[in-house]
């Protein structure tokens, strides 16, 4: 594994180390942001899938 | 978020309900990091109907939508948030209720399936996310082992865990 692939995995553990001990009222915050967003990527045009006669190619 | 509980707990003291626990993706939030989810799920213990054995969950339906919150195909939409209220389907399920953990959400009292109960749960329903979210439990350190082995054995679910401990906990030389 790489020096840089290593850290990369090391912060990631460390901020899910520190998302896991806030408060359940702060991470239940973040989990209605985190639900915001879905909806929001949910709606863009881009997810929406194309009939088999629209597609290119 | 606060607001669910706030109409739970009223629920509750209007003896609509008996007790509740938080499941699903929102329960194994208070334990691990936040959990991307679009809905609540409330594990419910209600009374049978005097005349059957059935366990219905009408009495919620009636209160809520009583008092203008709509129903959504298996949810109740409350305060914005889609919510399934779930009967226990077992005896796993019942205990989990029994003995959710008491916490609170901005000064409002609720109670949320413990750790242990949540990946017994997340076993026995076992499609990938739940697979997913079992790891999760396991990698984070929150689990018993000596609760989560005796909750596995009461409700015989420990042929289960050898079957996931093979495919996703094996060596790690094995994956090629």
């Amino acid at each position: 594994m790489s020096e840089w692939m290593r850290k990369v995995l090391e912060s990631k553990r460390a901020t899910r180390q520190r998302l896991q001990q806030l408060s359940f009222s702060e991470k239940l915050e973040l989990l209605e942001k985190l639900r915001e967003r879905s909806l929001l990527i949910a709606k863009s045009p881009l997810r929406q899938r194309r009939r088999p006669d629209q597609q290119n190619g | 978020m606060k607001a669910i509980f706030e109409v739970i707990n009223r629920m509750q003291s209007e003896e609509v309900i008996g007790r509740y626990a938080i499941g699903g993706a929102v329960g194994a939030t208070f334990y691990l990091e936040p959990l991307a989810t679009l809905d609540v799920g409330i594990c419910v213990s209600l009374g049978s109907h005097p005349e059957s054995s059935l366990v219905t969950l009408a009495p919620i339906y009636d209160y809520l939508t009583s008092r203008g919150y709509i129903a959504d195909k298996e949810y109740l939409v409350i305060e914005g948030w889609p919510v399934q209220f779930l009967s226990p389907a077992d005896a796993l399920d019942e205990e989990a209720v029994k003995e959710a953990v008491e916490t609170e959400v901005d000064g409002v009292r609720t109670w949320v399936i413990t750790a242990e109960h949540l990946a017994a749960i997340a076993l026995r329903t076992g499609r990938a996310k739940d697979f997913a979210r079992i790891l999760q439990f396991i990698e984070s350190g929150v689990l018993d082992p000596g609760r989560f082995d005796s909750i596995l054995r009461r409700h015989g679910l420990l042929e289960k865990l050898e079957h996931f401990e093979v495919k996703f906990l094996g060596d790690a030389d094995q994956s090629g």
